[in-house]
Formats: structure tokens, sequence, C-alpha cells
């Protein structure tokens, strides 16, 4: 019996404009966990913590009700250690890694008119969650009111990643079966030869022995 | 009173009753228990040695107080003390000799000769006399040897030579054949003496023996024996150059069986891969057909906790357990995968557009990981070609040597893999088999070239090799047409 719950993680973050004097921050940022549903998460997690850099007071920020997100200004990016407990304690947490994201080549993104974007697509698997859990898991209700919608567009990526490995496969067997063909090929010439020299071998021997 | 007769036991209660004299019977009291103890105690140290005069207390306790056992040593006889004693060889009466005469029973001559002997042993023999020992040489007679011994190499003279010969050398026929006669008799090899000797000897006793048994032959082969001796000699006399030639060509012969090894082993591999890869496309291409055997194929690749063969690809970890996991982990590449793969996988999704981590939802993560798998089988593929390339080198050389000028039986086309390009597609594209290819040939990119094989180089340099071997062809078309 498995249950999987898709959720999205990453941040959000937006250029000042300019380098705030007193800190040298440039950047505000919010790092997030959402579900990919529209679903209230604390049914069934218990608390999620983000760990930020060491730099940061009190790097360990936890959040034990939706929205989970830390926001933050900065001036780098860092590796945020995203740890999600359950409420049920048999469950061991699961730990997502996220490096945040400011700086994008793209120039609104530069000038700070636009904010960047960076979040990504993964599942929790649940494999045979006791009869609590299940219960937990498959009794939540929705979290926002009204439409519930992702920065990025997930189902159309799902749908072209999958295209693109199939496809690729598809080119990858032709091509093992293609090279298999040729592997065969080239065994069977290079036995014929043996053979060939074999007897070669053969008559040069029986040529010596007659000669002494 | 009867009755408590038959209810009770024999003992301490019917001794009671019938008032009779049992043991003393004490009531146990403390103090008998402790006196008990005090009795045997007591006991203990009525025996007791007095310490002896200069000898020290803590010796004396060594020995006796501490313990109060027995002392751990014999009492010796302490006289003596540390002077230096004679040494005591035997009894103590010292034995006469005497200077006397003496014969030798094993000397014909019975000369006398004197020595010195214990008086004693005075009239006994000589005790050295029974080491004379002599081996058996059969005496033939006149009859037997016209009968059976005779033959017509050797002369009745030389056989009677011969055996008093070895009489007198007891057999030893080194020296038989070294004492041999020359001017008498032909010259003779140990062979033929030893052929001569043992031949009379057996039919001595095959004619000898009684009725009905089975004598013993001694079994001699001459002509091996002569063969052996030349081969022996042959060996001792080469020339310490021949030895050296010799261990030259056993060493050459080792590293080419060690060769021929290494080929058959990878030959073995390489038949192992291409099994893995048929099969892999049979049971892929008939996956609808449910017997058993085709379900368990796919799911040697698609079931990581089957043991797969070596050549067929990468083992992903197992997530069959309960509990709670992240859909990514399971595209996870395995640690154990090395560089070239891990760099050939790389090359080739690059090639296919595909991010090294697409979105992990149950069919992409199932379909990467396959992907991954077929693409290192690729590779796999690729390298064993490669490897036939050379062997088909190498035999095509060998055939030459042997046969020059002769055509080869086989069409050995050996096209070799080239390095990643744009331009050698055309050449690749034209051979590739069209029914199998799902687009046309010469537009469709090899994706097995994007994988380097041949050469590591960083990319860029490919191309600019290419280019310049292009070139140089063209410069000799110049070349000659202006000459």
């Amino acid at each position: 019996m498995t249950i999987v719950k898709p959720v999205i993680y990453g941040n959000i973050s937006r250029y000042f404009g300019k380098k705030r004097d007193e800190d040298g921050h440039t950047h505000q940022w919010t790092v997030y966990v959402k579900p990919y549903k529209n679903e209230d998460l604390s049914t069934y997690v218990k608390k999620i913590n983000f760990k930020l850099h060491e730099s940061y007071p009190n790097p360990n920020r936890v959040l034990v009700k939706p929205p989970y997100e830390v926001t933050e200004t900065g001036w780098g990016e860092f590796e945020v250690v995203i740890k999600i407990y359950f409420n049920d304690p048999n469950e061991r947490p699961v730990t997502i890694y996220h490096l945040l994201k400011l700086f994008q080549s793209e120039t609104d993104i530069m000038l700070g008119k636009k904010s960047l974007v960076a979040e990504y697509y993964d599942e929790i698997v649940f494999q045979d969650p006791t009869a609590m859990m299940q219960q937990l898991l498959n009794s939540t209700r929705p979290v926002a009111i009204g439409a519930y919608k992702h920065e990025t567009d997930f189902e159309e990526k799902k749908e072209k990643t999958l295209e693109k490995i199939l496809s690729a496969k598809t080119k990858i067997r032709y091509e093992i079966q293609e090279l298999n063909e040729r592997l065969k090929q080239k065994k069977e010439s290079i036995q014929t030869l043996k053979d060939h020299l074999e007897k070669l071998e053969d008559a040069d021997v029986t040529d010596v022995e007659n000669v002494t | 009173k009867k009755a408590k007769i038959v209810k009770m036991a024999a003992g301490m209660d019917v001794r009671d009753i019938l008032e009779l004299e049992g043991p003393e019977q004490q009531f146990i009291t403390k103090d008998a228990l402790m006196n008990d103890r005090k009795k045997k105690v007591a006991k203990k140290t009525d025996v007791s040695f007095k310490r002896p005069e200069g000898m020290h207390r803590e010796l004396w306790g060594l020995l006796w107080t501490d313990n109060k056992d027995a002392p751990p040593i014999i009492p010796t006889d302490t006289n003596q003390g540390y002077k230096q004693m004679k040494a005591k060889i035997g009894s103590s009466k010292v034995r006469p000799w005497k200077w006397m005469p003496f014969t030798n029973p094993a000397r014909k001559d019975g000369a006398v000769f004197y020595h010195w002997r214990r008086v004693a042993d005075e009239g006994k023999d000589y005790p050295f006399a029974r080491f004379n020992k002599a081996v058996d040489i059969p005496v033939y007679s006149d009859l037997e040897y016209q009968q059976h011994l005779h033959d017509d190499n050797w002369t009745r003279q030389e056989t009677d030579f011969l055996f008093d010969q070895c009489k007198r050398f007891d057999l030893r026929f080194i020296i038989v054949h070294d004492r041999w006669d020359r001017d008498k008799f032909p010259n003779r090899s140990v062979e033929d003496i030893k052929e001569r000797y043992y031949s009379i000897c057996n039919t001595l006793t095959k004619v000898r023996a009684p009725q009905g048994s089975e004598p013993k032959i001694r079994a001699f082969d001459a002509e091996h024996e002569r063969k052996r001796k030349l081969q022996l000699t042959k060996l001792f006399d080469r020339t310490p150059e021949q030895v050296e030639e010799e261990e030259h060509l056993i060493a050459e012969l080792k590293k080419i069986e060690l060769r021929k090894k290494e080929r058959e082993k990878k030959t073995q591999d390489l038949q192992k891969l291409i099994t893995a890869a048929d099969s892999n496309f049979d049971a892929r291409r008939s996956e609808k057909k449910q017997t058993k055997k085709k379900i368990h194929t796919p799911h040697q690749k698609i079931n990581p906790t089957v043991s797969t063969p070596e050549p067929s690809g990468i083992k992903f970890a197992d997530f069959k357990t309960s509990g709670v996991s992240l859909r990514s982990q399971r595209m996870k590449l395995p640690a154990s995968i090395g560089q070239k793969k891990l760099k050939a996988i790389e090359q080739v999704l690059e090639e296919l557009g595909i991010e090294y981590s697409p979105i992990p939802t149950e069919d992409t993560v199932t379909h990467f990981n396959e992907l991954r798998q077929d693409i290192v089988l690729l590779y796999e593929l690729k390298i064993a070609l490669a490897t036939c390339d050379y062997e088909l080198e190498s035999l095509k050389h060998r055939f030459e040597t042997l046969a020059p000028g002769k055509p080869l039986p086989v069409e050995t086309c050996i096209k070799s893999e080239p390095e990643s390009s744009v331009l050698s597609a055309e050449t690749t594209g034209s051979m590739v088999n069209p029914s199998l290819s799902p687009d046309s040939p010469s537009k469709q990119k090899m994706l097995a070239e994007a994988i380097d094989v041949l050469n590591a180089n960083p990319p860029g340099t490919p191309n600019r090799k290419r280019k310049a071997a292009l070139e140089l062809p063209n410069m000799l078309k110049k070349i000659k047409q202006k000459m």
C-alpha cells in the first residue's frame, strides 16, 4: 500500500535594486515547501525545519503550520536543508536539499523588476504507512480558498519530460540493437579468421615436420 | 506402641523407642561446630620442623612455614657443595686391555693381525667380520648354459668372465664396465652388460623354479635405459646459450598463453553482453507474453534486488522496504558506478536534451533509470566493439604474415568509431540498416558517437582534428596537381 504526496519546494527571490548599506544585503528571498495539490500539510506533517546558513541568527527555522516558508534578506546563495517531520513517530523525516537561487542573467531579474522563481517538484512516497498515518494522509482539507496555482507549470513539465525520455529510450534501443548486430558479425568474422589461421598454422607445422 | 512401630521408619526413632544405644547423638550446637573446627586445626599443627641452623628465615619460610605443605624438593646430600665433581662413567672398576692377535674370518688367507682388545673379550670372534656380506650371484652349470643361456652375441667365455666380474665387484656394474677386458672381448656398454646379466638371471629363475610357482622376474629394459642415458647426456651437454634460449622460449610461451586467456575472457564477456542485449530486447518486445521466463528477464533490470550479470548495466538502490522516502532519491545513481560510465551517461543525456535530474514522477523515474541502464549497455557494447576491432586487426596481421598476398577470407571493413563530430554522421549514417533506425539514416546522428570510447579528448578538439584530417587529402591533391 503506497500513498504518494507530491510537494513543491524552492524559493522566490527579488533584487532590492541596490546593495543595502548597513549589512550589504542585496536580495529578499522566501524559501518554502508547498503541497502540490491544495491541501493542509499539517494534517500529516508535524513540522518542517529550514536550516539556513550559519551566518543567520537562529539558523534553524521551524514551522509547524502552513504557510511553511522562511523569508529573509541576504546577499549570497547557499544550500538550505529542509527536513520534514511527520505526525507519525514511526516515520522518519525526509530531507530535501535546496540551493537558494538569487542570480540569473535575465535582465528584468537582474534589475529587480521581476522576481526569480526556482521551484522543484518532488514526491513523498509513503510505503506501507500505519493505519493512523493512512487516515491522516487521506483526510486532508484544502488550505487555500479559491484558485491554487504554482509559479511553474509542472503538469506540462511532467508531460514533456516523460515524452523526451520515452523517445530517448526508443532511440537508444535501436542503437543497441544495431551495435549488437555488428558485434555479432564481427564475432563471426573473428571466428572465421581464427579457424583459417589454425588451418594455416597446422599446415605450417606439418611442413616443418616434413622437412626435418 | 505397636502402631507407632509400624508407622515409623528405622533409624533414630526406632532406637529411641527400643531404647537402644545408638551412636553418640549430639544435638547440633554452635559450640559443637566450633569445637569440631578447632580440633581439626589443632591436629594439623602437631607436626612441626625446626629450622636448621644457619638457614635464612625466608628460605625456611619458602620451604616450610608459609604453606605447611610437604617440601617441594627431595632433600639431597649437600655434603659436596660446589666443588667440581669427577665424572662418573658406568661401573667403578676399570677393565684391562691386552695386545692380542686375531684373524678375520672374512679373509681367505688366514693372516694374523694384532690389536688392542679387552681381556674379557679374548677369544671372541672378530666383530667386524659380520659385515662381509656378498651378493648372491647365480651359478649356472654347463648343461644349463647349453640348454637355456646360449646367445649369439656372447661367447661362453665372455659370459663366464661377466659373471666372474659381477661376483668380484658385487654387481657394481659401473666398475664391471670399467674393468672390462677390451682386448679379449668386444666393447660392451653398461646396458649391454646389464642386459646379458639380467636375462640370464631371469632365465635361470624361470627354469629352476619348481612347477607351478611364479618366480619373480627382474624387468630390465635395456633399450629404454640407453635412451634415457642418452637424453640425460644431451641435457647435460647443452651449452649455456641453448639453456638461455630454452628459458626464453618458455617465457614467451607463457606470455602468449596469458594473452590468449585474456582474449578468451574478453570474448566470453562479449558473449554475455550480446546475450544480455538480446534477452533485453526479446523480453521487452514480448512483454505481453506472460511466461515466467520472459517476466524474469525484464525484471532483471527493473528489479534491482536480483543480482544481474556484470555486463548488463547499473543497479539502482532498493526501495522495497516500508517507510517514507522522496521520489527523487530513486533516481540517484549508485556510488559504485565508474567515472567513465558516468561521463558516457552525461554525454548522451546532453545530446538528447534531458536534464541530469528530471522531474521525479513515478513513470519518469522508472523510465529514466531504464534509459540510463540502456546508455550504459550501449557504452559497454561500444567498448566490446572496439575490442573486437582490435582483435580483428591482430588476426589480420597474423594472417598476412602466415599467408602473405592471399586475400582475407573475411570481409573486414573495420570502421573504427570516429570521435564525436557532425561530419562523421553521414558516413555512419549510411552504414545504419535503414530498416532498423526510425529516422532517415543520413539525417540521424548516432548517439553512440556521443560516447567517447577511443580517446578521452576534451570537447572541441575532435572537431578541429577532424577538420585537419579532411584537409590533408585536399592538400595532397593540390600538390599532385601542381607537380
